[in-house]
């Protein structure tokens, strides 16, 4: 990739609400008797379905999620929770990276600002909802105005709408790596000058279909929590930031990606440590630097143990007792938003608690300000603690390296370094 | 240097043609893959005709271990790639590697599988899912079933943007190529017809029951359809070192978000107008170059309407022919404006411009030169194709004889946009 610098942030995780409440999350499960936010079923109830029916789910929720300081309370009732996480985090991200203030462009243009967003399942609530009328009652009677959700760039599209972002529009779709592939393509689209500022990363909704899957596949017995969120980063040419005096987080300066099939012709699921081999290495040779560079490795490890030896054994052929962190043990698997993630928690590394980046001042507009508790007050920088799974991690790291494996042998890997470049 | 980007090879799977050959003759001929639905009981929505592809076998392009691990979306991208790489005469062996890429369009994946996923579920209780289905789910296997059966092993990706989805995956493929992250990027979009979906388009009130009729007085909305188009894309210096023959050269590509309603398009054709103009200049080209324009076309007031808007403001004054091939298939949505694509590279390399059939009284809105009910022949150096899509997405490509199209590293890259409302852009841009 082209060099392209981290602006804001803009993060719903089931920490809560803000860069600073995920970062001081992945930070405070360290330690005895410090719990992650996965909870586990039924003596948890999840908030957006019956859990009961599912013993042994462990899921991970963004907690008592209410949009409405953030959007106002008109028009939602025809949204998901997909769109509305998607929403937030963008309007967060624009604040955050001062693009705009209060509802108002500061920063930036509509025309020149765009979205490029991860998610692999679409909206599942909403095409069960309306399979189940379809089903039980009639096709007849399925809700118009709810049916465009079911379509798998409707979040993206409704995002672009409520934050007047028309530069571009872009959902991508590669499992778990699309979030870091979406980086991939921002990359190319600023520098083609197709957009300024991209708000570029992930979502994913919890649902019920996604937890009768992982556990009908025997998921949660291995150890898995399905998460859910959104996390959106402001992403622009380092030039650009710095035309507009914007302060820079983080800056990414690598990119790679690949895919290998499995061995077996009847397979089709399988970890594939060769293909995260491969898109390490074209990553660090993307940013144009040796692995005794890299300061930690922020991993996609989730508790899902074929895949976590999988990528564990391809970052410690890469590196040499690398430190590996694995957000993904306090929030969960979040699929298609799962590399945003991850890009998240390398900036909270990253950044000195107090500095840019903590994804706090809320862009509302309409009715209601957000509380700034809610917005993520929490000072942010916080170390991820317990999600360390391998090494130790040095104060402030200045290179971390973030990878993604997917399902079926496709892996992505981004750096991303403090500062700007 | 930017290298040129050639379309070496297309494959095509459609309600009126398997393979390169089938679909161009039928597009030329003017035939309709309309049929009664087959696949599900539409008969209690009102509507029941589409454009399903009903002549695809998967035994005939698959082998059973990729039948058994894949719906039928999939199974039509597979099929398709498989066309376009015979099309293309490349080996086997070229495609092998970390150098080529697939990257595909849909909007819904395997809606199929999905369908049947949930219809267990909601009828017969959790355990009534069979679990071998599940995985089998997800727009990301699309590209991932295609690496595997070309050998594959750089980059994957699925491109869910809805009826432009064939755009994007096509400019994004080039972009890989003139990046030089890639020689070959096999790409183009697959989508199937499933309930769920019609019964929304039903329920939008956008589906006619009888024709589609783009561009005509009485036009009453889309017919959708299915299928899948595939596209060979190579480097110039990979066509050349395996002595390939190119069948048409990708020019730039346009994109931008209407932002104005999630279904329907601008009707100031704001956005759309944009891309368009965008996708011309990034080829090195303006307005007066383009021969041809391959619609978007849906039959839909709304979207007839803001197309011919858009090409009024891109051509102003001048009468371009354009031409709808949904009039034909139906809406193919994620595949659409992949088929559409191929049927650019048609018109390129035979002067043939495929006809908009049942096409019967011209409406003043849409004040255009259809290529009315039979095919016209006529320059055909530069086309453009037009995809307007669900969630405001509009993304327009350009296709061009080889050699037409001035160096890319002639071609202009950042503007400003040409109507921006708000405060005057920060930057603009970088190169």
């Amino acid at each position: 990739v082209t060099p392209l610098v981290v602006t804001g942030l803009g993060v719903l995780s089931p920490f809560g609400i803000g860069q600073g409440r995920f970062a001081s999350g992945i930070g405070s499960t360290a330690g005895p008797g410090r719990e992650s936010a996965c909870r586990v079923g039924p003596g948890h109830l999840a908030e957006t379905f019956d859990l009961s029916k599912y013993p042994g789910a462990r899921v991970a929720e963004v907690p008592s999620f209410d949009p409405t300081p953030y959007l106002g309370d008109k028009g939602l009732r025809s949204l998901d929770r997909l769109t509305k996480l998607l929403l937030v985090a963008t309007r967060l991200a624009l604040g955050d990276a001062g693009l705009k203030r209060d509802g108002a462009w500061v920063g930036g243009a509509p025309d020149r600002v765009g979205v490029v967003v991860s998610n692999a399942y679409g909206s599942l609530e909403a095409i069960t909802e309306l399979d189940r009328v379809a089903l039980l009652e009639d096709a007849r009677y399925i809700n118009p105005s709810r049916f465009p959700l079911t379509v798998s760039n409707s979040a993206a599209g409704y995002a672009s709408i409520w934050d007047d972002l028309r530069a571009v529009n872009v959902t991508v779709t590669d499992g778990n790596c699309g979030a870091l592939d979406a980086v991939a393509c921002a990359g190319a689209l600023i520098e083609q000058g197709r957009a300024d500022a991209l708000l570029v990363g992930g979502a994913e909704a919890m649902s019920e279909a996604l937890v009768l899957a992982f556990d009908r596949l025997g998921a949660f017995g291995d150890g898995a929590c399905i998460g859910e969120g959104a996390a959106m980063l402001a992403l622009e040419s380092p030039w650009t930031a710095r035309a507009r005096g914007a302060a820079v987080v983080c800056t990414i300066t690598g990119y790679g990606t690949a895919f290998e099939a499995p061995d077996r012709e009847t397979a089709l699921v399988h970890a594939s440590p060769r293909a995260l081999a491969r898109a390490i290495a074209e990553a660090l040779a993307d940013a144009g630097i040796g692995a005794h560079e890299v300061d930690a490795v922020v991993s996609g490890i989730s508790g899902l143990r074929a895949f976590d030896r999988a990528e564990l054994a391809a970052i410690e052929a890469a590196f040499v007792n690398p430190c590996v962190v694995a957000p993904k043990l306090a929030i969960g698997e979040t699929l298609g938003a799962g590399g945003a993630f991850g890009m998240s928690a390398a900036a909270a590394l990253m950044t000195p608690a107090g500095g840019p980046g903590q994804g706090g001042r809320p862009a509302a507009h309409g009715s209601g300000a957000a509380p700034a508790e809610a917005a993520g007050g929490v000072a942010g920088g916080a170390g991820p603690g317990r999600c360390v799974v391998r090494g130790s991690l040095r104060t402030q790291p200045r290179t971390v390296l973030v990878t993604s494996l997917g399902y079926y042998g496709n892996a992505s890997a981004l750096v991303m370094c403090a500062g700007a470049r | 240097l930017l290298p040129r980007v050639f379309v070496t090879g297309v494959g095509v799977v459609s309600s009126i043609g398997l393979g390169r050959q089938a679909f161009c003759r039928a597009l030329e001929e003017g035939r309709s893959g309309i049929s009664p639905v087959g696949s599900f009981d539409a008969s209690a929505l009102g509507r029941r005709l589409a454009g399903e592809v009903k002549e695809f076998e998967p035994s005939e392009h698959l082998t059973r271990a990729e039948r058994s691990r894949m719906g039928r979306c999939s199974a039509m991208a597979v099929a398709a790639a498989r066309m376009a790489l015979d099309d293309a005469e490349i080996d086997a062996a070229v495609t092998a590697g970390p150098r080529t890429a697939v990257i595909l369009g849909t909007t819904m994946g395997e809606a199929q599988i999905l369908g049947e996923l949930e219809h267990d579920w909601i009828t017969g209780g959790p355990l009534a899912v069979k679990r071998a289905l599940i995985p089998q789910y997800g727009s990301t296997l699309l590209p991932i079933h295609v690496a595997r059966a070309i050998g594959a092993q750089g980059t994957v990706l699925t491109l869910p943007a809805a009826c432009a989805a064939g755009n994007y995956a096509i400019g994004f493929a080039a972009d890989l190529i003139r990046a030089g992250r890639a020689d070959v990027v096999v790409t183009g979009a697959a989508e199937v017809i499933q309930q769920l979906q019609f019964s929304g388009f039903v329920r939008l009130a956008a589906m006619a029951s009888e024709r589609c009729q783009p561009f005509d007085l009485n036009r009453q909305g889309l017919l959708l359809g299915e299928g899948a188009g595939v596209l060979v894309l190579e480097s110039e210096a990979h066509v050349v070192r395996r002595n390939g023959q190119p069948r048409a050269e990708v020019g730039g590509y346009g994109l931008s978000c209407d932002a104005y309603h999630i279904t329907r398009p601008n009707p100031e054709a704001t956005g759309s107008s944009f891309a368009m103009r965008d996708a011309i200049a990034r080829s090195g080209l303006g307005p007066a170059d383009v021969d041809f324009v391959n619609a978007h076309g849906t039959g839909t007031r709304h979207n007839d309407a803001a197309e011919s808007k858009m090409m009024h403001d891109v051509f102003g004054g001048r009468r371009l022919p354009i031409s709808s091939m949904k009039s034909m298939l139906g809406h193919c949505m994620g595949a659409a404006s992949a088929l559409e694509a191929i049927g650019c590279v048609f018109t390129i390399e035979t002067g043939i411009y495929p006809p908009t059939i049942g096409y019967e009284t011209p409406d003043p809105e849409c004040d255009l030169d259809v290529v009315a009910n039979v095919a016209r022949r006529g320059k055909a150096d530069v086309v453009v194709n037009n995809s307007l899509a669900f969630g405001g997405y509009n993304a327009v490509a350009t296709f061009a004889r080889p050699g037409v199209l001035p160096s890319p590293h002639a071609w202009s890259y950042p503007r400003p946009h040409p109507r921006a409302d708000g405060p005057p852009a920060f930057s603009s841009g970088s190169s």
